[in-house]
Order: structure tokens, then C-alpha cells, then sequence
């Protein structure tokens, strides 16, 4: 008897505790919340609510399915949302019981039974697709898109495209495109305004989303990608408005961050630097932008644009031709950009770690012993 | 990974040099799926994602490591761009390390 008393005091105090971090909201209006915060893909937010109705009696069906939707899109479907984010495997055992928990609260409720059962077919799938883009969100991506090429549109509407499309998903991907057209019909005040928005949102929305990221590599390159977008537009428009020193000062940051390998960002350093009459300094960054190739090599347009400022430059040595110039500086680049790649364990003993064979059980590295070793870690995602 | 199925083909029959790729996936049917399809013909061995970070050093994948006769790392190459990963580039790291 005490001790059934104890532990429901004990009890309440964790549902006062979790009522107080969540800000003293019932349980319908936190279902309201985590259900919001969800359809915006804030997962830690929607979570941290939905746990919170979950508890209630009166939303508990409602908030465990949910939860259960959220846990089957983090453990089979989220692959390709967003740029860097992996299928979570860890959460597919709780998607099941958070869907068993909304049918425990409600045994008749028949789409949380819907969703228990795609959670089951998922389970005994070999492959389950990634999710598809969403409608709306595409619709507004579409939306603001069409911007580009109607210049004659008020600015009122670019940025209630912004707006609209950034409420519908969370990601920082309208702030960027909306600074971009901005600044390509001369509001450069108000793209400058944009992109710093776009910075705290990219943050947030990859903090909420962290564990989708699986390594701290790829979620450090999601902040620092983010953070350089954002530098780079605002530094750039900063230019167009004549500011050199504001602009030096942003896309230089951007430089920083993305370590000189973006290739937009090499480009406006060079037409920055051609602009102040350094042409030391623009014929550095012009040549770094040109030694990016493939996915990173930037627009055959910009590219054309670089080559041809880089051949009005004055040029010290007495090579033969530009070409023949331009082709040696930009092998010399792209050689350092390897070497510098090598790091971290280099001339010290392969340490030690657990290794298994595909199906667990131990594997014997003694057949590696006194070979030369080629060893690369990876994953199928 | 297609290119280090390439550059094995030049050491296959060489008992002195060895691949070994060793997956961090936590997908144990994913994996397989994958392993089907890309058929490597050298061992392929796995390793907890968070061990193997922490042991290594590295934060992002592929990771590659070349590793001498003594058992010495010698090269090391990661991320994205940089990655090295032309087949003639992988056996110049092997070949530098086989005539040590």
C-alpha cells in the first residue's frame, strides 16, 4: 500500500517535471505541437511533444501513432530528404512498439493498425523506397522558382514565397534560392536580410534532425554548408552594393568554411579582388575556382566568365601560352588538393579493433599480417 | 568501391598485397543486398560504426588506409572530393608501399 503511494507520487512528479519542460501546455495543444512541428520535419521538437501527449490519456493513441509514423520515416524512408541524411535502422524496433502502444491506448483505432501493418511489411522487406518528395513542398519549391524568371513580379510576393515555402518544410533550401533572386533584381538589402534568416534555419534544422546525419563528418559539412551559402550570398550582394570590405569580410567566411573548394565562392573572391585592383589575389582565386572539376567544378557559364577574366589579367613568367599556363597552374592545384588529403594516422601502427565477419562472427586478421594492407571502411548508404 | 574492384585486379595473384573492406553498416540486410550486387572479389568484413570511427579517426566514409609490411599506416585518404579514387591511383599508394 505505501508503496503504491510512492510510486504514484513519484509518477506525477515525472509528469510535472515533463509538463514543465514542454511549458505547461496540455496534452491536446502539445499533440497539436509535436503533429506541427512534424509536418515541418523539426523531428527532435515533434518528438519531445508527442512523448509528452503520449503520456496523457485522452491523446495517447493519437501521439503513440504518430510517434510511430515519425519512428518508420527515420528507420526506412528518409534516405532522401534532405541532403546527407541515412535510414536510421535503430529506430525501426520502436516505430513497432510505439504503434503497439496506440492500439494498447485504442484497439479500434484503424489507422494506427494501418501503419502497424506498413511497419510490419517494411520489417520483412528487402528494400523499402525512400520516401517521395512531398506535394506541397515541391509545389511551393515551384512557386518560388518561377520568380527567377519574373522579373517583373512585386518583391512582396518573392518573399511571401519565402515564407510559404519555408513554413511548409524547415529547411533552410527557400531562404538561399530567395537571397538568389533577390539579389539578381537588385534587392540586395533585402537578400542580405534573407540569407542571414537562412543561416539560424539551416542550423536549427539539421540539430533537429542530427542523428539522421549517422557520422559527425557529414553533419559538421551540413552546418559548415549551410553557414557558407548563406556567407557567400550575403558577401556578394555586399559587392554588388560596393561594399568591398563588408563583402571581403563574408566571402572570405564562406572561403573558410567550404576550405577554398567552392567554386561560386573562389569566383566572386576573383571578380572581388579584380574589383579592388588586385590582380595577385584574382588570379589565385580564379585559378582555384577552374582546378574544381566534376560536381563541384561550377556552371560551364561561370567557368567561361572565370577563364576569360583570368586571360585579361596581367600574367608574370614567360610561358609559351595562356592555355598551356592555365593547364599546369590548375594539375599543380588540384595535385596539392590530394596531397593535403592524406592525414591523421599516417606513419603510425593500424590500431587495434573489433572486426567481424558478415554474419558476426569473429574475423581473423592473421592472414593480413605482413601484407601490404588496403583497408577502406564504407557503408552500403 | 567499383574502382578498387579495378585496381584488385592487377594484385589478385600477388600473395604480398591484400584488400579489405570492412562496412560500418548497421543494416545487416542492406548490406547483403549491396555485397550482391557489387560482388567484390576480395573479403569483406564489418565493424561498429562508432568503434571504428573512434579507432581509426575518421568522421566521414569511404575511409581508406594503406598500411606497410610492418603493420605502419603509411597513407590515409578521406572525404569527398579528395578521395583519390582512380584505380591508377590506388596501386601507386600499393606499389610505393610493396617496393619499401
Amino acid at each position: 500500500m505505501r508503496s503504491m503511494q510512492t510510486l504514484r507520487v513519484f509518477t506525477t512528479c515525472i509528469v510535472l517535471v515533463a509538463a514543465t519542460a514542454a511549458g505547461q501546455t496540455p496534452a491536446r495543444e502539445q499533440l497539436a505541437r509535436g503533429r506541427a512541428f512534424w509536418d515541418q520535419r523539426l523531428s527532435k521538437s515533434a518528438i519531445a511533444a508527442l512523448e509528452v501527449a503520449a503520456r496523457d490519456r485522452a491523446t495517447a493513441a493519437e501521439a503513440h501513432e504518430l510517434l510511430g509514423r515519425i519512428y518508420i520515416f527515420k528507420g526506412w524512408q528518409q534516405e532522401a530528404t534532405f541532403p546527407g541524411w541515412h535510414d536510421e535502422p535503430s529506430y525501426r524496433a520502436r516505430a513497432i512498439a510505439e504503434l503497439k502502444a496506440a492500439l494498447a491506448a485504442d484497439p479500434t483505432r484503424t489507422s494506427a493498425q494501418e501503419a502497424l501493418r506498413m511497419a510490419d511489411a517494411f520489417a520483412a522487406a528487402d528494400k523499402v523506397d525512400p520516401a517521395p518528395p512531398r506535394d506541397e513542398v515541391k509545389a511551393l519549391d515551384a512557386k518560388l522558382e518561377s520568380f527567377r524568371t519574373a522579373a517583373s513580379a512585386p518583391v512582396d510576393d518573392v518573399v511571401a514565397a519565402i515564407d510559404a515555402r519555408a513554413k511548409a518544410q524547415a529547411d533552410p533550401a527557400p531562404y538561399f534560392t530567395g537571397a538568389q533572386i533577390l539579389i539578381d533584381r537588385g534587392e540586395h538589402d533585402r537578400a542580405i536580410a534573407i540569407a542571414e534568416r537562412g543561416v539560424a534555419v539551416s542550423d536549427r534544422f539539421i540539430d533537429e534532425n542530427l542523428s539522421a546525419y549517422q557520422m559527425s563528418g557529414k553533419s559538421e559539412g551540413s552546418y559548415a554548408r549551410g553557414r557558407a551559402t548563406a556567407a557567400d550570398l550575403i558577401g556578394w550582394a555586399r559587392f554588388l552594393k560596393n561594399d568591398y570590405a563588408g563583402a571581403a569580410a563574408k566571402l572570405d567566411e564562406a572561403a573558410r568554411l567550404t576550405e577554398g573548394q567552392d567554386f561560386t565562392n573562389q569566383f566572386h573572391l576573383g571578380e572581388l579582388a579584380r574589383a579592388q585592383n588586385a590582380p595577385e589575389r584574382a588570379r589565385e582565386h580564379y585559378l582555384n575556382a577552374l582546378s574544381l572539376t566534376g560536381f563541384s567544378g561550377g556552371p560551364p557559364p561561370l567557368r567561361q566568365r572565370a577563364t576569360q577574366a583570368l586571360a585579361a589579367l596581367p600574367r608574370s613568367g614567360s610561358e609559351p601560352s595562356f592555355d598551356a599556363w592555365l593547364e599546369a597552374e590548375l594539375s599543380r592545384r588540384r595535385e596539392a588538393r590530394k596531397a593535403a588529403a592524406l592525414k591523421s594516422l599516417v606513419d603510425r601502427p593500424l590500431p587495434k579493433l573489433d572486426v567481424t565477419t558478415i554474419d558476426g562472427r569473429p574475423y581473423d586478421t592473421s592472414s593480413l599480417r605482413g601484407k601490404v594492407l588496403l583497408l577502406t571502411f564504407f557503408a552500403s548508404w | 568501391m567499383p574502382h578498387l574492384k579495378t585496381a584488385y585486379t592487377k594484385y589478385q595473384n600477388d600473395p604480398s598485397v591484400a584488400f579489405l573492406l570492412i562496412s560500418i553498416d548497421e543494416d545487416a540486410k542492406r548490406l547483403q543486398r549491396y555485397l550482391d550486387e557489387m560482388k567484390f572479389p576480395f573479403p569483406v568484413a564489418r565493424a561498429v560504426a562508432a568503434q571504428a570511427e573512434q579507432a581509426m579517426g575518421f568522421d566521414n566514409i569511404p575511409a581508406t588506409f594503406y598500411v606497410d609490411r610492418s603493420g605502419i599506416v603509411r597513407y590515409q585518404l578521406g572525404g569527398i572530393e579528395s578521395h583519390g579514387d582512380s584505380p591508377s591511383r590506388v596501386s601507386w599508394f600499393i606499389d610505393q608501399l610493396k617496393s619499401r
